[in-house]
């Protein structure tokens, strides 16, 4: 009798479940990027799509890659941000590559400044990085190192806080 | 790990059933015995017929003495992987306690330091536990023999701290490349954990009171004092954790008896045995 219950439980014991977690599961939430979208200046509650935009990053050649693409068409884009770092300078250029004399190039430099923290995720992921932009001066805009003026008309921040890319951090109308 | 797990519990199964067999062997037992006496009687006394040698066996039986005691050791694995492991460092010690014909009150008390290099994560463990319990030992010995195939139940303690030396930053976007791990060196003090564990074991003696044995547990963790943005992915005593607060582990032990008391096995019992079959 003392058996059977001791086996039992053993039993129970031994389906109480052994999960998988040596792979890092692909919708654990890790490292965000800065999820940026544009609106309509003149009608700021409409979002609106921007075309051949590229965005690179200080010291690199390629631009970054949203949606198998470096070249961004729509009114999102996520960005990554160094976790190394408490500053990353992008160069938003838009209309990239364009000889049309109606939607030449433009370009427009934004400088994020933020503090990072390592937040622990599990074993198989290891740590992810929160970014939080700075309070008093969260980026700083500047225009290309060849004047041709700006074309974001205005920038604010939604959420200073980088935890996740189901929500808009940064707005940007033109 | 998964299939590692699956061919644990395989061979853990495996050996549950080797105790229905042991216990099954009771019954035959008896008469093996009775034709021993047969076989000796009849040379002092030729002249006796078989149903008062039967009855003569009962009285005559061999006074069966039980040994009591206190049974000491060491694991073995951890002894021999502190040698070969350059990450590892531990001991165990192992005690039991004879307190009835099958029961045994058992204890292991142990050191760990281990460091651990997962793919994403390096840290090291370091901390004392100690488990107490019981062991169930559902083996029938013949004659004098002393082997035990054993169930029991332990109750784990732990104590101890976490280091974390480096750690990896899990980013799915690689536009910056592969960032190198992180050193940080931050430690964890003062963390503590409690567990169950039910332990399949058996000793076997191989000369004199030196008997060699091993275990195998399941554990499941009780309570778990975690540190503050880090996760105790090893326990000392518990070993590695896994997400649904489970754990394996074994031992390989050598102990050594030393006899305190011994204690007659009741003839009545025999009596009670052998009209069953």
């Amino acid at each position: 009798m003392k058996k059977t219950i001791l086996l039992l439980l053993i039993l129970s014991f031994s389906f109480s479940g052994c999960e998988k977690d040596d792979i890092c599961d692909a919708n654990t939430v890790t490292t965000s990027r800065l999820v940026v979208t544009f609106y309509d200046y003149n009608n700021s509650s409409v979002e609106k799509s921007v075309s051949n935009l590229t965005i690179i990053a200080d010291g690199m050649e390629e631009g970054i890659t949203y949606n198998g693409s470096t070249l961004i068409n729509g009114s999102t884009v996520a960005i990554p941000l160094q976790t190394t770092a408490e500053t990353t300078t992008f160069r938003f250029i838009r209309n990239f590559g364009s000889t049309n004399p109606a939607a030449l190039p433009n370009e427009d430099i934004i400088t994020f400044n933020y503090t990072t923290e390592n937040v622990y995720v599990s074993r198989a992921c290891g740590f992810k990085t929160n970014f939080a932009l700075d309070p008093i001066t969260p980026f700083v805009q500047t225009d290309a190192a060849t004047p041709d003026l700006l074309w974001m008309q205005l920038i604010a921040v939604r959420n200073y806080s980088i935890a996740n890319e189901n929500e808009t951090h940064l707005e940007i109308y033109f | 790990m998964k299939h590692i797990l699956k061919s644990i519990f395989s061979l853990f199964f495996l050996f549950s059933l080797f105790f229905a067999n042991a216990q099954r062997k009771e019954a035959p037992k008896p008469k093996i015995k009775d034709t021993v006496t047969v076989n000796t009687v009849p040379a002092k006394t030729v002249v006796v017929k078989k149903d008062t040698v039967i009855k003569t066996d009962t009285i005559i039986a061999p006074v069966k003495t039980d040994r009591y005691g206190l049974r000491l050791g060491i694991d073995l694995f951890k002894l021999s992987r502190s040698f070969y492991d350059k990450d590892y460092k531990g001991l165990e010690l192992v005690g039991d306690y004879r307190w009835s014909k099958k029961y045994y009150i058992a204890a292991e008390v142990g050191n760990e330091n281990k460091t651990t290099d997962d793919a994403r994560l390096n840290f090291t463990t370091k901390g004392s536990y100690i488990r107490v319990g019981f062991d169930y030992n559902g083996y029938e010995n013949w004659l004098d023999m002393e082997n035990i195939i054993s169930i029991g139940m332990r109750y784990g303690f732990s104590t101890f701290n976490q280091q974390l030396n480096n750690y990896k930053i899990y980013n799915t976007n690689q536009y910056f490349g592969e960032i190198p791990p992180v050193t940080s060196g931050q430690k964890y003090n003062g963390l503590t954990a409690s567990w169950i564990e039910v332990v399949a074991g058996m000793k076997a003696k191989v000369f004199n009171n030196v008997f060699m044995g091993f275990s195998l547990r399941f554990n499941r963790l009780i309570t778990n004092k975690q540190p503050n943005n880090f996760e105790n992915l090893y326990i000392p005593g518990f070993n590695r954790t896994y997400n649904g607060d489970f754990g394996v582990g074994f031992n390989y032990t050598v102990t050594y008896f030393v006899p305190l008391y011994k204690k007659k096995v009741k003839p009545a019992e025999e009596v009670k045995k052998t009209p069953k079959k």
